[in-house]
C-alpha cells in the first residue's frame, strides 16, 4: 500500500503527469460521449491510430528536439517533403515505392541537417530560423511536384489500414519502433548527454560534452522520426501533395507543451504521446458530441466550423490547465521559450 | 602574410557587423534601396509611379501592423495574434459595411472593442496566468481564426464602403496614396506613446530590466497588459485599412502579417530581449520586406522560387542581426 502511494507520488512529480491527467480526462470524455463499446471497438481504435500516426510521430520528433533544447517548427512541411520525394521517385523513375521511401527518408535527414546548421552551428534563434526553413522547404516541394498527383499501389495502403493478429493496428508498428529505439538510446551515453545539453549547454560543455555534436545527433534522430511520419502520411493519404501537413509543426509543438514537455532537459517521450492523445481525442469527442446533439435535438444544425471552434477553445483551455498540472515546470518552460526566441542565454544586451 | 590577410578579413567582417548593428534602421533602408535598384536594373519597366505608390501603400499597411508588435517586443513579450486580429477586423469591416459608408464609425468602434478584448485576453494569459507569450498568443489566434470562420461560414462577406476604399487607395497628385493621411495621424501617435509618454518610458524600462522597473515603482503587470491591448487595437486598425485596400475580405486573409510584422520589427533593430528598439526602425524594416516582395513579383519568379528566395533572405537577415554567442565564449 505504501509502495503504491510512493509510486504514485513519484509519478506525480514526473514530467508526464500533466499530460497524463489531461489524457485521462479526454478518454473519459470520449467514453461518456460515445459509450465504451464503441470507443474501445477494434475499428475505432484502428482508425484513431492510422489517421493520427503522422501527427503522433511528428510530435515525438519535436519532443527529441525540445529535450535537446532546440526546436524545428518546419517539421510539418518536411512530412510533405518526404511524401513528395517518395511519390515522385516512384513515378518518374519507375522504381518501387520502397525505394521512394528510402530517398524520402534521406530528404528528411538532409532537411534536419540544414536546420541543425541554422540553429546549432550558426546559432540563429531556432524559432525564427526554422520558420524561414518552412518557406525554403515549401519552395523545394513545389519545384519537385508542381501540383497534387500520384497514387500508390493498393497493397500498401491496405496493409497500412490492416490489423496484425486481428487487434494490433499496423500503424502502431511505427510507434513501437520509435519507442523501442528511444528506450535503447536513453540507456546510452547519448541519453544522458541530450538532457545535459538541453538543460544547460554551457555547463554541459564544461563537463566535456560537445553541445553541437549532441544536437546534431538529436537532429538526425528527429530526421529519422520525421521520415517515418512522412512515410505514414503517404500510406495514409495514398497520394502526393506538396503543400499538406504544414500545420503539423505548430500542432506538434502545442501537443508537446500540453503533454508537459518543457524546454531543454525536461520531459520524456511519454509526454509527447499523451499530448498528442489529448489533441486528437478532444477533436474526436467534440465531433461525437455534436453528433449526439444532432440526434437529440431535432432540427439542430450548425456548420463544421463550430466543431473546430469548440475544439480549439478546449485546446486553449488545456494550455491554461497545464498551470494547475505542471506548476513546477512553468519557470523552466518560460526560460526555455525566451531562449528559443532570443537565441542563446547570453545574447542579452551584448549587441 | 597569410595571417595578416586573415586578420584583415575578420576586421572587415567586424566592420560590417558594427555598421549593421549600430543602426539597423539605416541598414534596412540601404538594403531596400539596393534591392529596388537591382529590381529596376533587371526590369527597367518596373520603375514607374504605380509601383512607387504600391510600395508606399503596402509599407504603411505593414508599419501599422508592426506598430503594436514593436511595443510588445520592447516590453519583452511577443504577440502572434496580429495576423488573426487583422483578418478578423477586416471581415468585421466588410461584413458590417456591406458596400455602404454609413456604418464607418460603428465599424471603427467595434473593431477597436474587439482588439481591446483580444489584447486584454492576451495580456491576462501572458501576465496573470504567466504562460509563455508565444504559445498562448498562438492558441488565442487559432481561436480568433476559428471564430471568424464561424461568423462568415468561410466565404467572402460583403464589401468595404466606396468612400472608405477611396480614402485609402485614392491618390494625391497621382501617386501618393491617401493612406498617407492616416499615417500622418497614426505614426505621430505611436511615436508619442513610445517616446514621449509615461507609458513609453516605463515600457522601455520594464523591457530592459523588469525587476529594476518594479523596484522603482513601475506597475509592471499593468504596463504589460496595456502593451498587449495597444498591440491588438493597432492590429485591428490595420485590419480595417487592409479591408479597404482589398475591398473584400475572407478568413485568414492577413494571417501572413503575423510573421511578416515580426520580421519587419526585428530587421528594424528591435531586440527580442526587450528594452531596445524604435518604431522608425520597424517602418524601415517594413519597407525592406515590401521592396523584397515587390522585387520578387517584378522579376516574375514562379511561386516556389519566390518561397525559396524569401526563406534564404530571411536566414541571411537573421545571420546579420541575431546570432547568439558561441558556447565557448
Amino acid at each position: 500500500m505504501i509502495d503504491l502511494k510512493r509510486a504514485f507520488a513519484r509519478f506525480r512529480r514526473s514530467p508526464a503527469f500533466a499530460g497524463f491527467t489531461l489524457f485521462l480526462f479526454v478518454v473519459i470524455l470520449n467514453i461518456l460521449v460515445q459509450g465504451p463499446g464503441q470507443f474501445f471497438g477494434m475499428r475505432n481504435i484502428n482508425t484513431l491510430f492510422s489517421k493520427n500516426m503522422p501527427l503522433l510521430l511528428a510530435t515525438m520528433a519535436m519532443a527529441v528536439l525540445l529535450i535537446a533544447g532546440t526546436l524545428d517548427i518546419a517539421i510539418g512541411i518536411q512530412l510533405a517533403l518526404v511524401n513528395v520525394v517518395s511519390i515522385m521517385v516512384m513515378q518518374q523513375w519507375g522504381v518501387s515505392l520502397l525505394v521512394g521511401f528510402a530517398l524520402g527518408m534521406v530528404a528528411a535527414l538532409v532537411a534536419s541537417a540544414l536546420c541543425w546548421l541554422f540553429c546549432s552551428v550558426l546559432r540563429l534563434p531556432a524559432m525564427l530560423a526554422s520558420f524561414s526553413l518552412i518557406y525554403i522547404v515549401r519552395g523545394i516541394n513545389v519545384l519537385i511536384m508542381p501540383n497534387p498527383q500520384g497514387r500508390i499501389a493498393e497493397v500498401f495502403y491496405k496493409t497500412y489500414d490492416s490489423r496484425i493478429l486481428g487487434f494490433i493496428p499496423f500503424s502502431a508498428v511505427f510507434l513501437i519502433l520509435v519507442l523501442a529505439i528511444w528506450a535503447y538510446l536513453m540507456r546510452t551515453k547519448f541519453g544522458r548527454s541530450i538532457y545535459a545539453v538541453g538543460g544547460h549547454p554551457r555547463n554541459a560543455f564544461a563537463a566535456g560534452i560537445d553541445p553541437v555534436k549532441v544536437q546534431f545527433q538529436a537532429f538526425m534522430i528527429k530526421g529519422f522520426i520525421t521520415g517515418l511520419a512522412g512515410i505514414s502520411l503517404t500510406l495514409m493519404t495514398a497520394s502526393g501533395n506538396p503543400l499538406q501537413a504544414e500545420a503539423y509543426g505548430l500542432r506538434s509543438l502545442s501537443a508537446c507543451i500540453i503533454g508537459g514537455l518543457g524546454f531543454g532537459g525536461w520531459g520524456s517521450m511519454a509526454s509527447a504521446v499523451y499530448g498528442t492523445g489529448f489533441l486528437v481525442l478532444i477533436q474526436n469527442a467534440v465531433y461525437y458530441f455534436f453528433d449526439l446533439l444532432f440526434k437529440l435535438i431535432p432540427g439542430f444544425t450548425v456548420t463544421s466550423y463550430w466543431q473546430n471552434l469548440v475544439s480549439d477553445i478546449i485546446i486553449f483551455l488545456g494550455l491554461l490547465m497545464t498551470i494547475v498540472t505542471a506548476k513546477e515546470q512553468r519557470e523552466a518552460l518560460k526560460q526555455g521559450f525566451v531562449k528559443q526566441f532570443k537565441g542563446g542565454d547570453s545574447v542579452a544586451k551584448q549587441g | 602574410m597569410l595571417l595578416s590577410k586573415a586578420e584583415g578579413k575578420m576586421a572587415l567582417g567586424q566592420h560590417v557587423r558594427v555598421f549593421v548593428q549600430s543602426s539597423p534602421a539605416r541598414m534596412a533602408v540601404i538594403i531596400s534601396v539596393l534591392l529596388f535598384a537591382i529590381t529596376v536594373a533587371i526590369n527597367p519597366r518596373s520603375l514607374n509611379l504605380n509601383s512607387f505608390s504600391s510600395i508606399l501603400l503596402l509599407t504603411l499597411l505593414l508599419s501599422f501592423a508592426s506598430a503594436g508588435q514593436t511595443m510588445v517586443l520592447i516590453g519583452g513579450g511577443l504577440d502572434f495574434t496580429v495576423g488573426a486580429v487583422m483578418s478578423c477586423a477586416a471581415i468585421l469591416t466588410t461584413y458590417i459595411m456591406g458596400g455602404q459608408d454609413g456604418n464607418l464609425l460603428l465599424v471603427f468602434a467595434l473593431a477597436m472593442g474587439m482588439g481591446a478584448a483580444i489584447g486584454l485576453l492576451n495580456g491576462f494569459c501572458a501576465v496573470k496566468i504567466d504562460l509563455p507569450p508565444m504559445i498562448v498568443t498562438m492558441a488565442i489566434s487559432n481561436v480568433v481564426t476559428r471564430l471568424s470562420y464561424v461568423l462568415t461560414a468561410g466565404t467572402f462577406s460583403g464589401y468595404a464602403g466606396p468612400a472608405f476604399v477611396e480614402s485609402v487607395v485614392g491618390k494625391i497628385l497621382g501617386f501618393i496614396p491617401k493612406l498617407t493621411l492616416y499615417a500622418l495621424v497614426l505614426v505621430p501617435l505611436v511615436f508619442y506613446l513610445l517616446n514621449r509618454s509615461r507609458f513609453g518610458r516605463q515600457l522601455y524600462l520594464m523591457g530592459n530590466n523588469p525587476t529594476a522597473a518594479q523596484l522603482t515603482g513601475v506597475k509592471v503587470n499593468k504596463i504589460r497588459i496595456l502593451m498587449y491591448v495597444f498591440s491588438a487595437m493597432l492590429a485591428a486598425f490595420a485590419g480595417m485599412i487592409g479591408a479597404a485596400y482589398m475591398k473584400t475580405a475572407r478568413c485568414q486573409i492577413f494571417d501572413e502579417y503575423a510573421f511578416s510584422s515580426l520580421v519587419a520589427v526585428i530587421v528594424g533593430g528591435t531586440a527580442f530581449t526587450g528594452g531596445i528598439g524604435s518604431f522608425a526602425g520597424s517602418i524601415a524594416g517594413a519597407l525592406l520586406m515590401v521592396t523584397l516582395s515587390n522585387g520578387l513579383t517584378v522579376l516574375a519568379l514562379t511561386q516556389p522560387v519566390r518561397n525559396l528566395v524569401q526563406g534564404i533572405v530571411m536566414v541571411l537577415l537573421l545571420i546579420m542581426y541575431n546570432r547568439a554567442r558561441a558556447v565557448r565564449q
